[in-house]
C-alpha cells in the first residue's frame, strides 16, 4: 500500500467532479460555443432506440471516470503538492485534460465513424480538435480538479466527536497457548496505537485506525506470532475506551486482549500514548493524574491477568511535541507549557502506577521513553547552554517517576510554573516500584547537535545507542530493554535491526541488565514522516509487515533474528526477568 | 509517482514472486476482455491489420498480456497488492498499454491503418478492462505464490551479515594482498 486513501471521500469528490464538468460542457453546448460530448453521441449510436437509456449510459461512464481520476488523485496527488487543496486538484487537473485533448477526443472520434479501419496520420487524427474544443476541455477540466482538490482531503482520522467502528469480532484463534510464566529475553514488537489531536484538538489521529487494525487485528496478531515475536506493545484507546469518569468501553479493546491473553503473544500494555479523550482536554490539565489512576485502576481489574505495563509511553516526546513544538494536542510552544506538560505526564505515571498495584502487585512496568542526546557543534557558550539545557530536558519527565534528583534548571523551570517545592521534594523522596524497566527508545535522529544559531540538526546514528542508553543507565540504574527502533527504508531497515542488536548485545555483556529488544512497530505506519502534523495518509514504510500484511525484508530477518538467538543459554532465560517474574 | 512507489521498495521481497503471479493474473484477466474483442468485432479487425489468423492473433494476444501482467506486477511491486487501489492501478495500467499499444504503437507497424468505429471501441473497453480484471486479481493470485516466512528466513543477505556495510573493499583489499 503506498497510500491510506478515504475512497468515500474520493468517490464524492469524483461524483461532485464530474457534476460539475458535464454543467459545464453542457452550457458550453447550450451556448454554441462548442458541443463535445461524443460520449453521449456513442451511447445514441450504441442504444438508437432509447435515447433516454443512452443519456443514463453516457452520464454513467461520466460519473465513472470522475470517480476514477478522483481516487487516482487521491493515491498519487492528494498531499504531494504543498498548495492549498484546491489549487493541488487544479494542478492535477493538467494530466486527465491533456490525456483528453491528446488521447481521449481523438479517438472518441474514430468511435463514431462507422467504418472498421482507418488510415491515421497526425493530421487526421487530430484533425477533430478546434481551438473552442480545447478550451473547452480545459476549463471543464480545471473545474473537475478545483472541484476534486476542495472535497478531497483529510483522508485519515477523524473529527475528534467522532468514533470509529468498533474492532472486528473475534474468529476462533488457533489452538496454543500463551506461556505465562515466560521469563526469556523479550524480543518484542508493537502495534502502532497513537491517538493525539491535531488541528486545535478538533482532529483525532488514530493510528490503529488509519492503519486498518481495528479490522485486521487478529490477522496482526498471528503474523506477530508466525515470526516469533515473544511480546507485543499494545495501547488500548483511550480516548474511546475511557468516555468519562467512571464511564469506561471496553468494546474496543475486549477481543483483542482476550485473543492475546488466550495465545499470546504477551501484551505489554501501553495505557496512554500521545493523546487523551477529548473530555480530558490536553496535557496542561493537572487533573490528568486523578483521572488517569482511575483509568488505569479499572483496566487492571478488568484484566487481571495482565503482567506488563507502560503507564505512559514516551513522556517526554509527548510534552516536547505537545508544548514545545505546538504539533499536538495544546499546540503550545513554551517552554513552561513543557514543564507544565512533564510535570502533569509524570504525576499521571505513578498515579496509574500506584492504582495498578493495587489491584496486582508483582505487575511489571516498562517505562519507555525516547533517548536523546545533544551534542553542541562548537565551543561557544551559548550553544553549549543550548545543549545542555536540552540535555537537562530530556531527562526531567524520567528524573521525576525514578526518583531522582532534578537538575537546578529544571528544579528552577518546574517552581516558575506555580508548582511548589514541596511536591518536587515528595516525588524525590518516593519509592519507586521494584519491578520498573526502563524502556530506552532510538532512532537515528535521536542526536542532535545542536548548530550554532541554537537549532537542532539531526545527527544521524553518531555515538549508537550503545553510548546514549548506557547515560540513561548511569543515570537511573534501573533494568532496561530497547523498546522501539525502525528505519523508514525498506531497503536498508535489515541493516539497522542488526546494527542495533548489536548495540543490544554489546550493552548487555558490558553487565547493563537488558531484558528485550523492540522493533517498532508490526506494519507500516502513517505519516509519522510528518509527525502526524497534518491527516495527509503518508505510508511511513518501518513496519515488519506493509498495511497489506505482506512481510517486508525486515520482518523476515527479524524472524532469522529471534530463530538465531532465542534457544541461546543467555536468552532463553533471561535472569533479570526470572528476577522480575519471581 | 516512480519517487512514490520508490518509498515501499521497488522490490516486493524475497517471500514474493511478482512476475508469476502478474502472468497468472494477466491470462486470466483476457477472460473477460476476449468478449468485449469478438462482440465489438475488435478482434476481427485487429487480425485484419495486422494479417494474422483470429485464432493466431488471439494466442499472441494472450502471451502479450500475460507479460504485460508481469510488467505491471514487478513495476508496481508492492504497491499491486493493495486491495483498495489495485483496480484503479490496473486499470490506469490498461489505459497506457490503449494509449501506447492501439493508439501510438498499432498505427505505426500497420503502415498506419487502426481500428475505428464499434472496434476502436471494443479495443478501449477490453483493455480497460483487462486492466481492471488484472489489478483486481492480482492482490489475491500472489498469496498463493508466496514463500512461506520459514522458507523466506533462510536468505543468508538478511541474516547477521546484513548489519555490515558492503564487504567489496575487504575482498577488494585481500585480492590485492594475495596478488
Amino acid at each position: 500500500m503506498i497510500r491510506v486513501v478515504s475512497i468515500p471521500k474520493a468517490v464524492i469528490a469524483g461524483l461532485l467532479g464530474a457534476v460539475v464538468m458535464e454543467i459545464t460542457l453542457a452550457a458550453a453546448s447550450l451556448t454554441r460555443f462548442a458541443s463535445i460530448d461524443l460520449v453521449r453521441e456513442i451511447s445514441i449510436s450504441a442504444i438508437p432506440n432509447s435515447t433516454v437509456a443512452a443519456n443514463a449510459l453516457a452520464i454513467a461512464v461520466h460519473l465513472s471516470i470522475g470517480i476514477c481520476w478522483a481516487v487516482f488523485y487521491a493515491f498519487f496527488v492528494w498531499g504531494r503538492i504543498h498548495a492549498r487543496p484546491a489549487i493541488q486538484g487544479l494542478i492535477f487537473a493538467i494530466v486527465p485534460a491533456s490525456l483528453a485533448i491528446l488521447v481521449v477526443y481523438p479517438e472518441l472520434a474514430l468511435m463514431r465513424l462507422h467504418v472498421d479501419v482507418v488510415r491515421l496520420g497526425t493530421t487526421s487524427f487530430f484533425a477533430p480538435l478546434s481551438a473552442a474544443t480545447i478550451g473547452t476541455l480545459v476549463v471543464a477540466h480545471a473545474l473537475f480538479g478545483v472541484t476534486v482538490g476542495a472535497i478531497y482531503r483529510k483522508p485519515v482520522g477523524y473529527a475528534s466527536d467522532h468514533r470509529p467502528s468498533l474492532p472486528a469480532p473475534r474468529r476462533r484463534a488457533e489452538q496454543r497457548h500463551r506461556r505465562e510464566t515466560h521469563s526469556g529475553f523479550m524480543f518484542a514488537t508493537g502495534i502502532e496505537c497513537s491517538y493525539p489531536t491535531i488541528d486545535q484538538g478538533r482532529w483525532r489521529r488514530d493510528e490503529m485506525d488509519s492503519t486498518r487494525h481495528y479490522s485486521r487485528w487478529q490477522r496482526d496478531f498471528e503474523l506477530a506470532r508466525e515470526i516469533g515475536i515473544t511480546h507485543i506493545r499494545y495501547g488500548p484507546p483511550l480516548h474511546l475506551t475511557f468516555e468519562g469518569p467512571g464511564k469506561y468501553n471496553w468494546d474496543y479493546c475486549d477481543p483483542q486482549l482476550e485473543e492475546l491473553r488466550d495465545v499470546g503473544p504477551e501484551p505489554i500494555i501501553d495505557l496512554c500514548h500521545f493523546g487523551l479523550p477529548s473530555w480530558l482536554g490536553n496535557f496542561q490539565n493537572p487533573e490528568i493524574a486523578d483521572a488517569l489512576a482511575q483509568y488505569a485502576g479499572a483496566f487492571a481489574e478488568r484484566y487481571p491477568w495482565v503482567r506488563f505495563y507502560t503507564p505512559v509511553n514516551e513522556m517526554y516526546v509527548c510534552a516536547r511535541m505537545s508544548a514545545l513544538d505546538g504539533i499536538w494536542n495544546e499546540q503550545l510552544r513554551d517552554e513552561g507549557a513543557y514543564a507544565r506538560a512533564a510535570w502533569n505526564l509524570a504525576n499521571a505515571s505513578i498515579a496509574m502506577s500506584d492504582a495498578i498495584l493495587k489491584r496486582r502487585s508483582d505487575v511489571i512496568f516498562i517505562n519507555s521513553e525516547s533517548s536523546e542526546f545533544y551534542q553542541p557543534c562548537c565551543p561557544d557558550p551559548n550553544v553549549r547552554k543550548a545543549a545542555a539545557a536540552a540535555n537537562e530536558r530530556r531527562f526531567l519527565p524520567l528524573d521525576l517517576i525514578y526518583a531522582h534528583e532534578l537538575s537546578e534548571g529544571m528544579h528552577q523551570l518546574l517552581c516558575e510554573q506555580g508548582i511548589a517545592s514541596d511536591k518536587i521534594k515528595q516525588l524525590a523522596q518516593r519509592k519507586v516500584p521494584r519491578r520498573s524497566i526502563l524502556g530506552v527508545d532510538y532512532y537515528e535522529w535521536n542526536e542532535r547537535l545542536i548548530d550554532r544559531h541554537g537549532d537542532p540538526l539531526a545527527l544521524g546514528e553518531l555515538f549508537g545507542w550503545y553510548v546514549i542508553a548506557n547515560q540513561y543507565w548511569e543515570r537511573y540504574r534501573r533494568p532496561m530493554m530497547h523498546t522501539e527502533t525502525n528505519k523508514p527504508d525498506a531497503d536498508g531497515a535489515p541493516r539497522w535491526l542488526w546494527r542495533q542488536w548489536h548495540n543490544v548485545q554489546l550493552l548487555h555483556r558490558a553487565g547493563v541488565p537488558l531484558v528485550g529488544f523492540t522493533w517498532y512497530s508490526l506494519t507500516d505506519q502513517i505519516d509519522w514522516s510528518i509527525a502526524m502534523s497534518d491527516a495527509i495518509g503518508i505510508v511511513y514504510p518501518v513496519g515488519l509487515f506493509d498495511l497489506n500484511r505482506e512481510a517486508r525484508t525486515v520482518g523476515i530477518a527479524y524472524k532469522q533474528l529471534i530463530d538465531l538467538y532465542r534457544d541461546e543459554p543467555d536468552y532463553r532465560a533471561c535472569r533479570t526477568l526470572q528476577e522480575m517474574m519471581h | 509517482m516512480a519517487s512514490f512507489l520508490a518509498v515501499q521498495g521497488y522490490d516486493p521481497g524475497p517471500s514474493q514472486r511478482p512476475l508469476l503471479a502478474g502472468a497468472v493474473s494477466g491470462i486470466l484477466a483476457t477472460i473477460p476482455a476476449v468478449p468485449i474483442l469478438v462482440l465489438s468485432g475488435a478482434l476481427r479487425v485487429e487480425s485484419t491489420i495486422l494479417g494474422l489468423s483470429t485464432i493466431m492473433t488471439l494466442i499472441i494476444g494472450c502471451a502479450a498480456m500475460a507479460l504485460a501482467g508481469a510488467i505491471y506486477a514487478r513495476t508496481f511491486g508492492r504497491t499491486a497488492n493493495n486491495v483498495h487501489g489495485g483496480w484503479l492501478f490496473g486499470m490506469a495500467f490498461g489505459f497506457g498499454l490503449w494509449s501506447a499499444g492501439a493508439v501510438l504503437v498499432l498505427p505505426v507497424v500497420s503502415g498506419g491503418r487502426a481500428p475505428a468505429g464499434a472496434a476502436a471501441l471494443g479495443v478501449a473497453l477490453s483493455l480497460l478492462v483487462w486492466g481492471l480484471a488484472t489489478g483486481i486479481l492480482v492482490p489475491f493470485v500472489h498469496r498463493p505464490f508466496h514463500e512461506s516466512l520459514e522458507k523466506a528466513a533462510r536468505h543468508s543477505h538478511l541474516g547477521p551479515n546484513a548489519a555490515a556495510d558492503k564487504q567489496q573493499p575487504i575482498r577488494e583489499q585481500r585480492q590485492q594482498d594475495k596478488g
